[in-house]
């Protein structure tokens, strides 16, 4: 086997301009799409609960085809496609000073529509693990239903919503690395770049997957300090430590929503 | 003394006035004619076998459960449901349906205390987001109120870490907090261990004391012989028999009455 240790840790540890443009855009399209996500999930969740029959129709709709379809067909189409249909065409635009090109705005676009749709899923289940009686109890109390979703059921569902969330984020990083092929110069890109014209295939992956390794590990502390902060305000025990999750088994695909934490204690 | 306030009235009308009341889920029809009449300060419990429609009614009450037909009024104002300009009854708007419920206190079987709050936070924070009552005022009743009901020192505890009866002391007291007009009690020690079943039950006693107009479902007939002012029994969606507690106990007049008791008491 070779493998060219000096350029290993060469690239490893003092990475190139370019590479480092690309690893910090791949975390600001990851953050930003979450963002975005985030708000529409929330969105589609609320308009899955509607009690108005279409609203409930579109986001069953929504969420069945994009859940349905694969990220990277729809980031050509969206991209791609809808320019080649002279349906729309992302143009590059000059936000703030900054020139934000066209495929990476197709790119946030992209990742905020796929992932809003298992984010409303996983606001879905958050909301309904709250037990019934706690919006009894606040109704019972003089509260709207409104005033009961904010102050008594939306606090106890972030709890439950935050494991599965974080787990998505986590994936949702990783998929940026498909960008490349609608032609978003993020990490992935450059990395692929660079062993084109080095041929040092096997050093500048494991360098790129190292990175992508740094940026999830990051996250995984981040995501136990939002719980921890979320644990204390409940009255709730520590979450479980970071070496310990970081080594456990986690899926994306199916955000397992944990029972309920937050449920009255009965007497029994 | 007491520091239960109830809201004294020259009115004479009963306060809680409900003719008719049917409920259907599916095809199980829950209430089959409801007729009751309750005056202030008057305590009515509830008995009668389970899937009588005890709990239902009590919910229609503050319609937690909405009625297929029928009428229900509280404190003279029809609950849930308005006539409109041209006399059809229409339902409340949410916001006029929160403003009806505020007056009436109800206590639950499971007590549903609001785990991410600490104690005293469930007992005052209706009336401060709800009734916008100052806050230390509405702290400094809630303290009242947990020292009424013998917790004082929970104050700063999580519910989760009270025991059952603990918890439905402080859901009684989260309930008296806005004041209420009627306290409605959805067999409210059925899921208590039975050394907490008295702890419970002195609360209510002596919030019955203090004059308080009370609608209890319940299966403590102890209790029910000693506090209440009627004993109102239903079988199969309706009321079959109604009357002072000695009277419903020793002298039944309905023979699905007289079956009930022997299981009971």
């Amino acid at each position: 086997m070779t493998f060219d240790w000096s350029y290993f840790w060469q690239s490893l540890l003092t990475p190139s301009p370019q590479f480092l443009n690309g690893l910090a855009l791949t975390i600001i399209i990851s953050v930003v799409a979450m963002a975005l996500a985030l708000v529409l999930g929330l969105f589609i969740a609320l308009m899955g609960r509607s009690r108005f029959i279409p609203f409930r129709l579109f986001a069953s709709l929504y969420i069945w085809v994009i859940r349905g379809t694969p990220l990277l067909v729809q980031l050509v189409i969206i991209y791609t496609g809808f320019a080649a249909a002279g349906l729309f065409r992302f143009e590059d635009v000059d936000l703030f000073g900054a020139l934000i090109k066209g495929a990476v705005q197709a790119a946030i676009v992209g990742l905020m529509l796929n992932e809003s749709a298992y984010i409303s899923e996983i606001v879905r289940s958050g909301l309904e693990s709250v037990d019934r009686g706690q919006n009894e109890a606040a109704l019972s109390l003089g509260m709207t239903p409104l005033g009961a979703m904010r102050r008594i059921i939306v606090p106890q569902a972030i709890r439950v919503m935050v494991p599965p969330l974080g787990n998505s984020f986590n994936g949702l990083m990783k998929s940026t690395s498909i960008l490349s092929i609608i032609g978003v110069a993020e990490m992935f890109q450059i990395g692929s770049t660079m062993s084109s014209s080095t041929f040092k295939v096997f050093e500048i992956y494991i360098v790129v997957a190292l990175y992508y390794l740094l940026l999830t590990t990051v996250w995984t502390f981040v995501q136990t300090a939002i719980e921890n902060a979320l644990n204390a305000r409940a009255g709730l025990p520590r979450a479980e430590p970071v070496l310990k999750r970081l080594f456990g088994f986690r899926s994306r695909r199916h955000p397992a929503v944990t029972a309920p934490v937050l449920q009255p204690v009965d007497a029994a | 003394m007491t520091v239960y306030t109830v809201p004294t009235s020259v009115e004479v009308q009963p306060i809680v006035r409900a003719a008719g009341v049917h409920k259907s889920f599916g095809d199980k029809h829950i209430l089959t004619g409801v007729d009751l009449e309750v005056d202030r300060g008057e305590v009515v419990v509830l008995v009668g076998p389970s899937g009588a429609g005890k709990t239902t009614f009590l919910r229609t009450l503050n319609r937690l459960e909405s009625i297929d037909s029928g009428e229900i009024e509280v404190n003279g104002q029809r609950i849930g449901q308005r006539a409109n300009p041209r006399g059809r009854l229409v339902e409340l708007s949410p916001r006029d349906l929160a403003q009806q419920r505020a007056d009436i206190g109800f206590v639950f079987q499971h007590f549903n205390l609001f785990p991410h709050m600490t104690v005293l936070e469930n007992i005052w924070h209706a009336p401060v987001h709800v009734k916008h009552e100052r806050k230390a005022d509405a702290v400094g009743y809630a303290r009242e109120l947990l020292v009424r009901v013998g917790l004082a020192d929970k104050a700063d505890a999580r519910p989760r870490s009270l025991s059952g009866g603990q918890q439905q002391r402080v859901a009684i007291a989260r309930a008296l907090a806005m004041r209420p007009a009627l306290m409605l009690f959805d067999e409210p020690t059925s899921a208590l261990d039975p050394e907490m079943v008295g702890e419970v039950l002195a609360v209510m006693r002596d919030l019955a004391d203090a004059g308080m107009t009370m609608i209890v479902v319940s299966h403590e007939m102890g209790f029910t012989r000693e506090v209440a002012d009627r004993v109102i029994v239903m079988d199969d969606g309706r009321i079959i028999e109604s009357g002072e507690p000695d009277q419903v106990f020793t002298a039944p007049r309905h023979e699905r009455t007289r079956q009930f008791l022997s299981k009971v008491l």
